[in-house]
């Protein structure tokens, strides 16, 4: 698959996501946590994908489903990339003693693995979908700090800036109308990327039983159908749709991620066919 | 080697290890309630005499700054306090889970490496084929899996429908007569490493993929081909030793992300290392042993970024610890 039609397939799907979010509550008749028929019933033409254990609709549950997961990446990655691109481009732009201190401080943090700390910091918090996603956009935040750094680093030393300085334009004009429209695409990029891993881990924490108790998400409904027989009495179409959901949503970040590198790093395009 | 820059490198892990320390140790015991609470809901108000006693015995009553220098002191010691869940010291209890966690994560390691190395480094090399794109989308594909996914997939199909292997734990039942036998064992960690795995090769390949790529422009291997190399000698003995050694640091920087995989792989398999302890862990908040558990992790992590500075120079001459690095 090319760039571009890997580009344009992820945007579709990621669309259909965000339309079936959107819609869910026009889509499906049922509440996602109303008991709206037998327990562990089959799909059948009024629950397509048959019930839960609880005789919850489990289409709905899945529709619904997305809305929580959607959030938790979009969310968390907006937070770590803002947080990244802000303290990348004070950090490089003053240079000094701030840069120093920043740096040092990724150095330390960069060691500390933050999944554990995220399980810890998500119990210390109540789970709640943007307490999730507040967590891992300050957490993540600090990995890309470094990689914007050195963007910011590379432009400061560029002659427009030296142009805008002559002027007399302020730091923060320069930093926000110089050097920011030229740091974006790459944000966009790293964006993409953090919003798949988030939305993964989000899920992840839902089957790890530290999803938000008040909301539907996929993760706690693959945990259910998981150890509350959906596994054990071969209900396929119980265990394995949230399953599908999570995976094909990821790749069509992964696709869009993957296509949108090419505009920031054209020596991309000239590698061949790719 | 440099004997300043050495003191940096472990004056900086020190400083991450503390750092660490004080961050755990104040986040845990943030947390809502204390341990008595969430045993003994009711102690507190029918007896209070035992639950002070409790209390003191655990060091709950002491003030905050207190247990801090004391658990800090304890750590250097070594003595990382006791499990309120196992009543055992926290050392003891995460030795015994690191060995189990090592049996998955060391082969699966070996395995994403060797694996990830030789698919990029072809992929790569025949940048742009037919070939490479295959591979590439496929590996997108493969890596935009969860590991929580894969497991669960591996479970139900080689575990449950075609009934190849165990569907968890370490060993079988007739383990109690006949004693823990080691084919039994693997046979239990062969879908736990398989997905560990298989979740970790696509990170290694396009590494090792873009690494390849930057050597096939180097001027080195344009003489080697005008030698008259065939293609294979060329990649063989010039670019892919070339290509290689960014992928050092690289598999330092993994070990996080194998460690976050393996809480989810083992929580699935019911596979006694620690990740399912620090899910064990969290679910009963045992401060002590989470506190240990995030400690391990560090430490894991900090030793393997170590290792990867020192072993730079040896697998290439041309650095010197010391000098620009």
């Amino acid at each position: 698959m090319s760039r571009k039609s890997a580009f344009s397939v992820g945007l579709l799907v990621l669309g259909a996501y965000i339309l079936a979010a959107i819609l869910s509550s026009f889509i499906t008749p049922y509440s996602p946590t109303g008991l709206v028929g037998r327990p562990l019933d089959d799909p059948s033409e009024a629950h397509l994908l048959g019930t839960n254990d609880l005789g919850q609709d489990i289409f709905s549950r899945l529709l619904y489903g997305t809305r929580a997961t959607l959030i938790i990446g979009l969310l968390g990655a907006l937070l770590s990339v803002s947080v990244s691109t802000f303290v990348g481009l004070v950090s490089a732009y003053y240079g000094g003693g701030i840069d120093e201190v920043i740096t040092r401080s990724v150095d330390v943090m960069m060691t500390i693995p933050t999944f554990p700390l995220l399980l810890v910091l998500t119990i210390f918090f109540a789970p709640s979908i943007f307490v999730i996603s507040g967590l891992m956009g300050v957490l993540g935040g600090t990995q890309g700090i470094r990689i914007i750094r050195s963007q910011v680093l590379s432009l400061v030393e560029a002659n427009f800036v030296y142009g805008a300085k002559a002027i007399g334009a302020g730091d923060l004009r320069i930093m926000t109308r110089h050097i920011l429209p030229n740091v974006l695409p790459l944000a966009t990029v790293k964006f993409v990327f953090a919003a798949q891993r988030y939305m993964l881990m989000g899920v992840g924490l839902g089957f790890l039983g530290l999803g938000d108790p008040s909301v539907v998400d996929w993760g706690q409904m693959i945990s259910r159908a998981y150890y509350n027989g959906g596994f054990a009495l071969g209900l396929w179409w119980w265990l394995i749709p949230p399953g599908i959901a999570v995976t094909l949503l990821s790749v069509a970040l992964a696709l869009l991620g993957y296509g949108l590198e090419e505009e920031i790093d054209p020596r991309l395009k000239r590698s061949a066919a790719i | 080697m440099n004997a300043e820059y050495l003191m940096r490198r472990v004056f900086y892990s020190l400083l991450a290890f503390m750092v660490s320390v004080t961050l755990t140790f104040v986040l845990l015991h943030l947390m809502p309630g204390d341990y008595l609470h969430s045993i003994l809901p009711y102690l507190a108000e029918k007896n209070p005499d035992a639950a002070r006693m409790f209390r003191e015995q655990f060091g709950l009553n002491r003030s905050i700054s207190e247990q801090y220098f004391l658990y800090m002191a304890n750590v250097i010691r070594g003595n990382w306090g006791y499990s309120f869940l196992y009543g055992q010291p926290v050392l003891a209890i995460i030795g015994e889970k690191l060995r189990w966690t090592l049996v998955i994560l060391f082969p699966s390691t070996v395995l994403s490496i060797i694996i990830g190395m030789a698919v990029g480094a072809y992929s790569g090399w025949k940048n742009g084929s037919k070939t490479d794109l295959s591979v590439l989308n496929f590996m997108i594909f493969v890596g935009a899996v969860p590991s929580y996914w894969w497991a669960m997939l591996f479970i139900l199909i080689f575990g449950f429908h075609l009934n190849l292997f165990p569907l968890g734990g370490y060993v079988s039942i007739d383990a109690l007569e006949n004693g823990v036998c080691i084919f039994d064992v693997l046979r239990h960690a062969a879908l736990p490493i398989a997905a560990l795995t298989i979740s970790s090769v696509p990170g290694t390949y396009y590494l090792m993929r873009n690494s390849t790529l930057q050597t096939t422009g180097e001027e080195y291997v344009l003489t080697a081909r005008s030698k008259g190399l065939t293609e294979m000698e060329v990649l063989r003995h010039h670019a892919l030793k070339n290509a290689m050694l960014p992928m050092v640091t690289v598999i330092a920087l993994e070990l996080a992300q194998m460690i976050t995989g393996s809480v989810f792989v083992e929580t699935i398999f019911s596979w006694p290392g620690l990740g399912l302890l620090t899910f064990e862990a969290l679910r009963v908040r045992d401060l002590p042993l989470l506190q240990g558990i995030f400690l391990i992790d560090t430490l894991m992590v900090i030793l393997a970024n170590i290792a990867a500075d020192f072993s730079y120079p040896l697998i290439d001459p041309r650095v010197k610890v010391g000098e620009n690095v």
